[in-house]
């Protein structure tokens, strides 16, 4: 059984169909269950002046304009209730509304300044799925090296800017001194490889401004953009990748000259994965209730990466096939085990609720696609059949709260990120046959090669429980691995270059007719979809689901929370305050910042025409209710 | 337009103009839209459009040997009158580490602003000493390409402003 909530089973031949005898298969029942914990939530603050309400607007250190509502219990220290807000609308579904359908790549390639370049690989397959032209072999290959760039950037960038500091001797000095202390003391066992004798040091170094760890990150995206540039030309938003391929001319030297700096990353990723098990394990030595700091359930899904350049034939009919192909597999989690690595299945699972969002229903009894392509059945709030309807409002709990939507699978609550990429992968072993990368079904092997450091082996285990640390310590383990995928995909460059293989890009023609797509593709911090739908070349729906419209999406009409909001109601609050006043909420920014948000958006709003003319910004500052929040100046 | 880094002995001795903003902000575009309309400037002053990321710049700057002077272009909202143009020194303001690091943290995740630029590249010691900001108040802050007709007047000013600034600081 895959599905468990949508009526949707397979016959023995794998096909899926609608289960008969269910009358209305796809009803949407809101449980009430904003308005009862409203409720409860309004009685419990009346009552005890120690439970309070903290609004931390905006989220710093992340990308983008996110904030956060929650209600802190500060005797019992946990958390009671929490709101996760995207104050910004993103109307980029809307702007490409009517558009030639080529102007996807570039202009949702705006949607983020961080991810300069996934939207546009995430657009093109889904174009290249319309026109049915898939890339050469070496248009494949020299995407995913600017792709693995990418992302080499990507993570030291939140390991060490962003969510790092978060463990720095700056911060933890502040919300947990007899952490510090202790800290600088406990050797670090892995300082042979990365140089800091203590935990200490280390904290010392992820000081942000004047820590080597945060100003060597500064330094190294410098590396890691050239790298993309050397094979995009042109990075954040490269204007060189198209339908069927990329038009750049790729030469040895090109080649020669990436891995000059790929090599550095070999060395980069052994220490990353030195300092981040250091510091973890230590912590959760010295204060085990890290254990529940962001925790949640084991609900992820991911969609795969990085295209095999035998594997890819960019038809919806062969996903399933060539997704199991990818450099990153696509998949599943519930409970901590892989449901399906089938991207079919996965499309099939998935829907978009915006009970609580800044948006209309725009199903009210219609349903234009029933199925996909192969008569698998699809949900009136799967991206194919959904419209951007944008309705801003007043904010309330109760009601609406949030620009983004919130994407569940099989109505189930899932997470996106990096480490759902390395779960997904390592969980269903099939990543092709390499010299680098093994996947055993619990773990993920890397053999890094010797540089300025010797040869190196090493072991990320899926962990038992997901939570701030697993989260970002995968991020470490997530650097060895894109590094040894972009290794692989050069091998296969000079192996085409040989074979004189050196075409990166197939012609083809703009179709008459009707025509669907979907990208099926991953940001830095996982899962990125792009569904569109087409008529004589010009779009008539976009649809992008990001990670970070999954990760902050607000409650669903079923009740249940989003994964921001469920992981920081599972938060304890270990913070060291004295008063109400010294309160910063260190943990429920932890936790945010473990997920890496980023909150891709424009502030405007469409009104006819792809014509832009207002902003539109839903602060978080102004409460409905009655009572002041305690605003929180996040450090 | 951008000088070449290949035929000319960047930085020494030189005076940069950089342009800094969105594109399609109408007047907030005022930075890309002045270095537009200057043209180059002569073998002594580089000409670009600073118009990404303010770490970019910051790399950029640290390669390069030290400008003798600077001078900086943007559109800005700062409630002034519609269409009137700002002219000051840089005078290395210091904000608090927070503030700052939330700077960086914004320019690493794509924001372009010019002020995040001269608190980074200063911060780091990537700026002259002799720095001029020239900022203009939209009158229009709304979206598409073209600027008002008071965005307009305040582009020539500004750019007849950059022009005497140049002069300025190679007559020094």
């Amino acid at each position: 059984m895959c599905f468990k909530n949508l009526p949707v089973a397979f016959d023995e031949q794998g096909k899926a169909y609608l289960k008969e005898g269910v009358s209305d298969p796809y009803a949407v029942k809101s449980n009430g269950h904003a308005k009862t914990q409203e409720e409860k939530i309004r009685s419990l603050l009346a009552k005890n002046g120690h439970i309070k309400e903290v609004s931390i607007d905006p989220v710093t250190r992340v990308a983008g304009a996110l904030a956060f509502h929650s209600v802190v219990n500060l005797q019992d220290r946990r958390v009671e209730d929490a709101h996760s807000m995207a104050t910004l609308f993103r109307g980029y579904e809307i702007i490409l509304k009517g558009r030639d359908a080529r102007d996807a790549i570039f202009i949702s390639s705006r949607a983020c300044g961080v991810c300069g370049g996934v939207h546009a690989n995430c657009a093109a397959e889904a174009i290249e799925m319309a026109l049915g032209c898939p890339p050469p072999p070496m248009g494949v290959v020299v995407r995913n090296l600017g792709q693995a760039a990418e992302f080499l950037y990507d993570h030291p960038l939140h390991l060490y800017l962003l969510a790092g500091p978060d463990y720095s001797a700056a911060v933890l000095g502040q919300s947990n001194p007899e952490i510090l202390s202790k800290a600088q003391s406990a050797p670090a066992p892995h300082r042979h490889v990365h140089g800091y004798a203590t935990i200490g040091e280390i904290m010392e170094a992820l000081n942000p401004l004047t820590g080597r760890l945060y100003l060597e990150a500064l330094e190294e995206t410098r590396r890691a953009r050239e790298m993309t540039v050397l094979v995009w030309a042109k990075y954040p938003h490269p204007q060189t990748i198209v339908p069927g391929g990329i038009s750049v001319t790729v030469t040895s030297q090109t080649l020669n000259e990436y891995q000059t700096r790929l090599n550095f990353f070999f060395d980069y990723a052994k220490k990353m994965i030195g300092i981040w098990d250091d510091l973890y394990d230590f912590l959760y030595e010295v204060e085990p209730r890290f254990h529940e700091v962001g925790k949640r359930p084991r609900n992820l899904i991911d969609l795969g990466i990085w295209e095999h350049h035998d594997g890819y034939d960019a038809r919806y009919a062969n996903a399933t096939a060539w997704g199991d192909r990818r450099w990153a597999t696509p998949g599943v989690v519930i409970d901590g085990k892989l449901l399906t690595s089938s991207l079919h299945t996965i499309n099939a699972g998935l829907e978009e609720f915006v009970e609580h969002s800044y948006y209309g229903d725009w199903v009210n009894g219609r349903q234009k696609f029933k199925t996909d392509e192969l008569g698998t059945p699809l949900s009136p709030y799967h991206m194919w059949n959904k419209e951007t309807l944008p309705k801003p409002a007043g904010r309330s709990w109760r009601e609406k709260y949030s620009w983004a939507t919130s994407p569940r699978w099989d109505r189930q609550v899932v997470e996106a990120g990096a480490y759902a990429r390395m779960w997904t992968t390592a969980a269903s072993r099939k990543i092709p046959k390499n010299p680098y990368i093994e996947t055993t079904g619990t773990s993920m092997k890397m053999l890094l090669p010797a540089s300025a450091l010797p040869e190196m082996q090493v072991e990320w285990k899926i962990p038992p429980e997901l939570n701030a640390i697993e989260r970002n310590r995968a991020r470490a383990y997530a650097q060895a691995y894109t590094a040894l995928v972009a290794l692989n995909n050069l091998i296969a460059a000079y192996d085409l270059m040989k074979q004189g293989n050196t075409s990166v890009s197939n012609e083809f023609t703009i179709p008459k007719g009707h025509r669907m797509g979907v990208g099926f593709w991953g940001a830095g911090r996982g899962y990125l979809s792009h569904h569109l739908e087409m008529e004589n070349g010009a779009l008539l729906n976009y649809q992008i689901l990001t990670p970070s419209t999954i990760n902050a999406s607000p409650k669903d009409p079923f009740g249940q929370n989003g994964p921001y909001e469920e992981a920081v109601m599972n938060t304890p609050i270990i913070e060291q305050f004295k008063s109400q006043e010294e309160f910063k909420g260190a943990d429920i920014l932890r936790t945010i910042r473990s997920f890496d948000p980023c909150m891709p958006c424009t502030t405007h709003v469409y009104a006819g025409s792809q014509t832009i003319v207002r902003e539109v910004n839903t602060c978080a500052c102004i409460l409905e209710d009655e009572g002041e929040p305690v605003e929180v100046g996040a450090d | 337009m951008p000088t070449s880094e290949a035929t000319t002995p960047v930085g020494a001795g030189r005076v940069l103009v950089a342009g800094v903003g969105y594109q399609n902000l109408r007047d907030l575009s005022a930075g890309p839209l002045v270095i537009e309309r200057l043209g180059a400037l002569g073998d002594r002053v580089d000409v670009e459009d600073f118009s990404y990321g303010p770490i970019d710049v910051l790399f950029l700057l640290q390669r390069r040997a030290r400008y003798a002077g600077a001078v900086f272009v943007t559109g800005a909202k700062r409630g002034q009158l519609p269409g009137s143009v700002d002219h000051r020194r840089w005078d290395f303001p210091t904000i608090a580490a927070d503030a700052l690091q939330e700077r960086i943290a914004e320019a690493v995740t794509g924001v372009i602003s010019l002020d995040n630029l001269l608190h980074i590249c200063g911060h780091f010691g990537a700026l002259p000493a002799d720095v001029t900001v020239i900022e203009v108040e939209p009158a229009d802050d709304g979206w598409g390409e073209g600027v008002s007709a008071e965005g307009g007047r305040a582009l020539g000013e500004a750019t007849a402003l950059v022009r005497a600034e140049v002069m300025r600081l190679l007559t020094r």
